[in-house]
């Protein structure tokens, strides 16, 4: 059998399989599930030996001679130390070496890109109000750029940010201005949602996208056959799982 | 029972029976509703237009196989418009899980746009480290990259002449679908090493991303397979994500049809119990 056949049929399996959950939890799905889980863990596994194990450490050092990566090997062995218990101290030593690192690269970094880039984002639009031809105010919402929504965005950070500031009681002015921060908030959840709705869907179209393309005869019509296999399945687990009727007398 | 409080509490199997059906349908016999292409698409697109020959462009396709419905037409649609346009296609991924399905994406793009491994592209594989990773070839490409996908070392590659790190790229998009991705290409690549870049991700991350676009920190955004297919128009070589487009919106319009009736039937339900209880 030709591999892209067998991959065929062995995707369509697997896909229906999956969607078995759709009508319950049942033990085709479960197998599914865990081979899923399996494949993956093993995928990665045997990637990453090939890749860091013998393709940056080994090879550099038998072939090239850079004896110098045996400082981060070594670092990295610190790691294992914490399956012995006696030597699980020197694994602080590995933690501290990332964590400073992680942290040393990742805060400045961060504060430049998160927050003081959307910070001059955020005010930036409104210098535009008082331009070389004197004050301007464009009205356009659905250009991005315009001063209208510059001042929405800039309203919507400011309650936003408000809601979440607890030192001062929420009332009179305060909590009017808390509650447009919600409304900011509710409007970029459904935002969010509509989006998670989106690629949800997309992935159910992938999936029926080539459950259509493999019910074609040059692959053997998987699809069709192991929808059969799996409704049959799927009658006779929930024949067998349905409980004995108490017996009378 | 009431009417309203039977709906609510219907199977929920129904349910999904409907919502395949919208997708199904769709797909089998399409529509072809108009793709209207957003400002953002067409960010990565025109950028990519008005880059010369051989210019460099760096793909990071940081997804692996579960996101494959809506990131790898984006893919395929970035490398055809690349290879048309004659540029020089360095591909990679932060994503160990991903490595195959990339490799085999890259080399199905080249064969069919008859481009030359080496010359005209490169895939250089997975490395470890995800951020460090960016920034070690912000420093040395060929420290993070000693050798390619297939072991060749990286130096002896004519596609990298002249390309010594990050800032010798031209530009930079990353299809990303989680962490590391278009946020960590941006914060310790271009923000450090100066590259012009765009992005794609799926539609879940799209709205997180949207500051870093309308900032003018990224060029453009492709989000999830609607922007596929908005690409896939661009360049005008319809694909997976166009022929879906039908199906999502029809599941959307079925969506929107199931919550609106869930909310009339859960006011009606509620109503119904405040008259009852100020009878009563």
């Amino acid at each position: 059998m030709d591999a892209t056949v067998l991959g065929a049929w062995v995707a369509t399996g697997l896909t229906l399989l999956i969607f078995s959950f759709l009508y319950k939890d049942n033990p085709l799905f479960k197998l599914a599930e865990h081979l899923y889980v399996g494949v993956s863990v093993g995928y990665i596994i045997v990637k990453t030996y090939d890749t860091v194990i013998v393709h940056l450490v080994v090879k550099p050092i038998m072939d090239n001679g850079e004896i110098a990566l045996l400082i981060p090997v070594a670092i990295g062995m610190l790691m294992l130390t914490r399956y012995v218990p006696k030597a699980a101290w020197m694994s602080r030593y590995a933690f501290a070496f990332i964590v400073g690192m992680g942290a040393g690269l990742a805060i400045p970094r961060t504060i430049s890109s998160f927050i003081l880039k959307q910070i001059e984002d955020t005010v930036r639009p409104l210098l535009s109000i008082a331009g070389p031809d004197g004050l301007t105010f464009s009205m356009n919402l659905l250009n991005p750029a315009s001063n209208l929504n510059a001042l929405i965005i800039l309203f919507g950070v400011s309650s936003v940010l408000f809601y979440f500031f607890f030192s001062i009681e929420h009332s009179g002015t305060g909590r009017a201005v808390a509650r447009t921060g919600i409304i900011f908030l509710m409007i970029s959840f459904g935002a969010g949602f509509g989006y998670t709705v989106m690629a949800r869907m997309s992935l159910l179209i992938g999936r029926l996208t080539d459950l259509i393309e493999f019910s074609d005869a040059s692959y053997g019509r998987p699809t069709i056959w192991l929808t059969l296999l799996t409704i049959g399945a799927l009658i006779v687990i929930s024949r067998r799982a349905r409980p004995e009727p108490p017996q009378e007398g | 029972m009431s009417f309203a409080e039977r709906m609510l509490k219907i199977d929920r199997r129904i349910i999904f029976l409907v919502i395949g059906l919208c997708t199904l349908l769709p797909l089998l016999y399409p529509v072809g509703l108009p793709i209207k292409i957003s400002s953002e698409v067409r960010g990565v697109y025109d950028h990519i237009e008005s880059l010369p020959e051989r210019s460099v462009f760096l793909l990071s396709i940081d997804f692996d196989p579960a996101s494959k419905p809506e990131l790898y037409p984006q893919a395929i649609a970035l490398l055809r418009h690349a290879f048309r346009k004659n540029l020089r296609v360095i591909a990679m991924t932060l994503w160990v899980s991903g490595t195959g399905m990339a490799d085999q994406l890259v080399t199905q793009v080249a064969k069919e746009m008859g481009k030359e491994y080496g010359k005209d592209y490169a895939f250089l594989g997975w490395s470890p480290g995800g951020q460090a990773v960016i920034i070690n070839m912000g420093q040395n490409l060929y420290s993070a990259f000693p050798s390619d996908y297939s072991g060749k070392p990286t130096k002896d590659l004519p596609i990298l002449d002249g390309v010594r790190n990050l800032k010798d790229v031209t530009y930079m998009v990353s299809l990303g679908a989680g962490r590391p991705g278009v946020e960590e290409w941006y914060v310790f690549g271009k923000d450090k090493y100066k590259f012009e870049m765009g992005g794609g991700c799926t539609g879940v991350m799209a709205p997180g991303l949207y500051p870093l676009l309308r900032s003018g920190q990224i060029n453009g955004l492709i989000g999830g397979l609607r922007g596929a297919a908005e690409y896939e128009s661009l360049i005008g070589q319809k694909g997976k994500a166009v022929a879906g487009m039908d199906a999502q919106s029809a599941t959307h319009v079925a969506i929107i049809v199931l919550v609106i009736m869930c909310n009339v039937f859960y006011f009606s339900l509620r109503r119904t119990s405040q008259a009852q209880g100020q009878v009563g």
